[in-house]
């Protein structure tokens, strides 16, 4: 897919909604290459959405972070409005990452109560969501955080008028492509490389760990009730699995819908 | 007639952050500093997970200080378990810790601090005319990220350190490796103590400063069980709770901690404060040399302290990579655990401060209850003082002034790097 360049030096923004600020510095820990790859474009924002107020108009807005306020949300559809391309960086954008893993399952209330110690929502929160679930996103580059060889090269491809190519393929292809032993059928761990979006060189299996999910689910091609399956042969609950599903992906509808509320009491059967 | 300071979006901490103040005639009547950064609830959503998988969840609270996240999250599981872990894994442990502190104090001190003093606007445009600093600050930064790299598994959010030690014990090689890099940036982290030292802070502050800091041990570093306060009490942080004590506000997500009522501070100057006799090599020549400029009541201060810790931690993590080979590195399994209801606080000096992790289990190893304090929350009722210190010096002076020194005190706290990291300003 390509899109169409208006400036020479694309004017673009990073802007941060809700989370933890891990993928702009993803992109700057691109240490050697940072200062030449930014001079290649004309940045009008780094970081605050709100630097954004006088409304300049943007080729291309990176956006990482859920929304997760109203405030969130005034500032998402503002960048929407005024950028021809959005690319959603980060789990946080795409899915709501950790942060919605109890959506569905607590309301926003209990979880004021539990931290806060009130019920009232005094600070308009609402429940975690990609950027997607509000407004139309142009392209989305994976990972809590994203991988800085996929930002650079999706940089590079912007540049050139190309859409950043994501892997559609799961983390097990890069295990075996690396020769790693299966930390499923070796050693029985509960890992989720399977249904998750290749791109970090499996690094967790590499460590000899069990995939998190921090790719997120590959979309369209995830069966997370043959995932359930293949955990629970090895030993392992459903509550446990289900908990253990929702990490990343509390707003799949694939994993939203396997389970509900008295599931997610995660105990392990030892 | 009463009026109203504000700046709106001043550098976030952790996200979003600003200051108001409200002015009656000649006197400060009310400050606060507003932090509307979307909460994201981690206390709340992390019941039920079982605790192999807690760390993994709490590091993403942030992205700087992702390690110190995951190691207090890791220790306040094994004391809650009883679990001890091994010398290698000791090391291991204060070294990716020290790699972060060189991440974290790195872009601080030079992308943020430094173009204030030397009279820019932000990084990027200091570029033009001091490449050399700009180039220094990111040989720094990529130095910690290698350590992160290779013990932690990533530069951010890693997943190597485990409860009970490693999933995988990084290669002699490897660390030959770190040792090398930080042979080759020893010289810019010096640069840095120098650059800041020239510029003296101009501000003066009267107020007395409670400064908290763990006891790291024998040697300067970043984990520890024992509080140490500046009025010479020390506690187990199993007392955290006593200390210090939360309150929820409206006008902000993040809650206000304060120390028998009264505000504290955490982060580079007070552990330098608290800590000092600890130092050693190049750091401790470098403070005594620069001792004048470190002043305790002056919240500027922080960033110089956090210099020569960036010194430190640059030869530490030398040493402690010298260590690791003398010794022979070894491969060791993760001890088993045997879970049951319990308890468990953990603490590490993240670059910014203390930071508490506390969880609650249930018999099966589930958590039931969990309460995390960072150290940005802890700070904010002592910026709130400084805010209103230098409102009631500068109050005749015009209003861009004021917000000026307002800015310089806030980013001296460090709220949160990745945020307040001016690499790219954007007029307005
Ligand atoms: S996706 Fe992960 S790294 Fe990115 S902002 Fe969210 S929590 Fe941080
Ligand atoms: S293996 Fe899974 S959890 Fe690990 S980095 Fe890759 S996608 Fe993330």
């Amino acid at each position: 897919m390509t899109w169409i360049i208006k400036n020479e030096k694309p004017k673009i923004g990073v802007f941060s909604l809700t989370g933890c600020a891990g993928d702009q510095l993803m992109i700057l820990n691109l240490e050697d290459t940072l200062i030449e790859l930014l001079a290649k474009f004309d940045i009008k924002s780094f970081q605050e959405a709100s630097s954004y107020s006088e409304n300049t108009k943007l080729d291309i807005a990176f956006i990482e972070g859920s929304v997760s306020t109203d405030h969130d949300l005034k500032i998402l559809k503002n960048i929407r409005e005024n950028s021809s391309l959005l690319v959603a960086i980060g789990d946080c954008a795409i899915n709501g990452c950790v942060q919605a893993m109890r959506n569905n399952q607590t309301s926003i209330a209990e979880r004021m109560l539990d931290v806060y110690g009130v019920k009232d929502n005094v600070y308009n929160a609402l429940e975690p969501k990609g950027v997607g679930e509000y407004v139309k996103v142009d392209a989305e580059i994976p990972g809590c955080p994203i991988e800085k060889e996929e930002v650079f090269n999706a940089f590079i491809s912007l540049l050139n008028g190309d859409m950043p190519l994501i892997p559609d393929y799961p983390v097990c292809v890069e295990c075996k492509l690396n020769g790693y032993p299966c930390v499923i059928i070796e050693e029985s761990k509960p890992c989720l490389g399977p249904i998750i979006t290749a791109g970090c060189d499996a690094r967790c299996p590499g460590l000899g760990l069990d995939c998190i999910g921090c790719r997120g689910a590959i979309r369209g091609e995830t069966n997370a009730k043959a995932e359930l399956e293949t955990l629970r042969k090895r030993g392992y609950n459903d509550k446990y699995i289900i908990n253990r599903l929702r990490f990343f992906a509390g707003n799949f509808e694939d994993i939203k819908n396997l389970g509900v509320r008295e599931a997610s009491k995660g105990e392990r059967d030892e | 007639m009463s009026k109203t300071l504000t700046i709106e979006e001043l550098t976030r901490v952790e996200g979003h952050g600003g200051i108001t103040i409200i002015i009656e005639g000649e006197t400060v009547k009310d400050v606060k500093m507003n932090i509307f950064e979307g909460p994201r609830f981690f206390e709340s959503i992390i019941k039920t997970v079982y605790y192999d998988k807690i760390p993994d969840i709490m590091r993403r609270i942030c992205a700087i200080c992702t390690a110190s996240h995951s190691l207090a999250s890791i220790r306040a599981i094994e004391h809650a378990f009883n679990i001890d872990v091994s010398d290698q894994t000791q090391i291991l442990r204060d070294l990716l810790i020290h790699g972060e502190t060189i991440e974290s104090h790195a872009l601080h001190v030079f992308m943020l601090a430094l173009p204030d003093y030397l009279g820019y606007p932000d990084a990027l445009k200091m570029a033009s005319d001091h490449l050399d600093k700009v180039k220094a600050a990111l040989e720094l930064k990529k130095a910690g990220n290698l350590i992160h790299n290779t013990i932690s598994g990533r530069e951010v959010h890693g997943m190597n350190e485990r409860v009970g030690g490693f999933s995988r014990i990084p290669s002699e090689r490897k660390l030959e490796n770190i040792r090398e890099e930080m042979l080759k940036v020893k010289a810019a982290a010096e640069l840095g103590v120098e650059l800041l030292a020239r510029k003296e802070p101009q501000l003066n502050f009267n107020s007395k400063n409670i400064f908290m800091a763990l006891n790291p041990g024998e040697k300067y570093g970043f984990i520890g069980d024992e509080i140490l306060i500046s009025d010479g009490s020390r506690h187990n942080i199993n007392d955290y709770l006593n200390i210090v004590k939360e309150r929820v506000v409206n006008y902000s997500t993040s809650k206000i901690s304060t120390y028998k009522n009264h505000p504290f501070m955490v982060g580079a100057l007070a552990r330098l404060i608290l800590n000092k006799n600890k130092l050693e090599g190049t750091a401790k020549t470098m403070f005594k040399k620069y001792q004048q400029l470190i002043r305790e009541d002056n919240p500027l201060s922080n960033n110089i302290a956090q210099a020569i810790e960036l010194v430190h931690s640059v030869e530490r993590a030398e040493f402690l990579v010298n260590e690791l080979l003398s010794r022979g590195v070894r491969d060791e399994h993760l001890p088993s655990v045997k879970v049951k209801e319990a308890r468990g606080v953990g603490a590490v000096e993240a670059p910014r401060g203390i930071l508490y992790h506390d969880y609650t289990f249930d018999k099966s190893g589930c958590v039931i209850k969990c309460n995390v304090i960072t150290p940005t929350a802890q700070n904010i009722a002592n910026m709130e003082k400084h805010y209103r210190e230098i409102v009631e010096a500068l109050i005749k002076e015009e209003e861009n002034m004021i917000k000026r020194h307002l800015e310089l005190v806030a980013r001296a706290y460090d709220p949160c790097i990745s945020c307040s990291t001016h690499i790219i300003r954007v007029k307005r």
